[in-house]
């Protein structure tokens, strides 16, 4: 028991040192701000590809309800509610472009 | 001096230059804490002690200010060199004959590190806390989330092989 504490007490006097602690500290700042950048470029990323998706999908719907009505019914198209309709979707895909504008200023 | 406490605040409010000053103020004593489980292995130690950095970084929102910011660290430090050593285990698993040999550079005061070989990794840690570091073992229960009846059964456990 005796030996046993003697090498904890002699442990416990020894002190380690990093070889550089200037250097380990901005290394690892650095890697730091590294994960930070690349974590907030993925978010960015990511909301981007979402608001694309639905911008898209907003874009393309009146053009296949337009085509729809056209080709079904060729006699008497509702010329108001395609208006109608494609008023109300580019409308809303005018807020989705200015709502991304908005979000990709914030997050830069 | 600012207090530990104080430059987590400012870190999330003002930016991670302020973590610098916490990195300066602990590279050492995370740097020992690794020499002493990985048995001198230097570059494991400088290892662990980057990663807890790191870790503590990215968890920093979560850091309780009425806890010591010492104690947090040294838990995600010991988790840390958990993580590595299982990273080891499952390398040291394949097949590495075709791998040229490496041959890590060992430091530091032999006697201790050949004191706590036998230990398991799970008992080194508990007792380096205990008797290098002097934790109490209700502090080394909360700072590793176990139970301080099972952290005591742990620690008599080692020291039994030991004598």
């Amino acid at each position: 028991m005796n030996q046993l504490e003697t090498i904890i007490e002699k442990e416990k006097e020894t002190s380690y040192s990093q070889r550089n602690k200037e250097l380990f500290s901005f290394y690892t700042l650095t890697l730091i701000n590294q994960e930070q950048a690349s974590r907030k470029l993925k978010r960015k990323l990511w909301v981007s590809l979402l608001l694309i998706t639905g911008s898209l999908f907003l874009l393309l719907s009146p053009i296949s309800e337009m085509m729809n009505y056209f080709i079904l019914n060729l006699s008497s198209p509702s010329t108001v509610d395609i208006f109608k309709m494609a008023a109300v979707s580019y409308g809303f895909l005018f807020v989705l472009i200015v709502l991304l504008k908005k979000r990709i200023t914030i997050l830069s | 001096m600012e207090t530990d406490e104080e430059l987590v605040r400012r870190t999330l409010s003002e930016g991670s230059h302020h973590f610098g000053v916490l990195i300066q103020r602990y590279a050492d004593y995370l740097f020992g804490l690794g020499m002493r489980l990985t048995s001198g292995n230097k570059e494991l130690a400088e290892d662990i002690s980057q990663q807890a950095f790191m870790k503590s970084f990215t968890y920093l929102k979560s850091f309780n200010s009425q806890k010591k910011f010492k104690h947090w660290l040294t838990g995600i430090a010991v988790n840390c060199y958990k993580d590595l050593i299982q990273k080891e285990n499952q390398h040291l698993s394949l097949n590495v004959n075709d791998e040229p040999s490496y041959t890590p550079h060992l430091e530091g005061n032999i006697d201790f590190f050949n004191l706590i070989k036998p230990l398991t990794e799970d008992e080194k840690i508990l007792f380096t806390l205990k008797y290098v570091y002097e934790y109490q073992i209700n502090e080394i229960a909360d700072l590793l989330n176990q139970k301080s009846g099972t952290v005591k059964s742990k620690i008599s456990r080692a020291l039994e092989k030991l004598k």
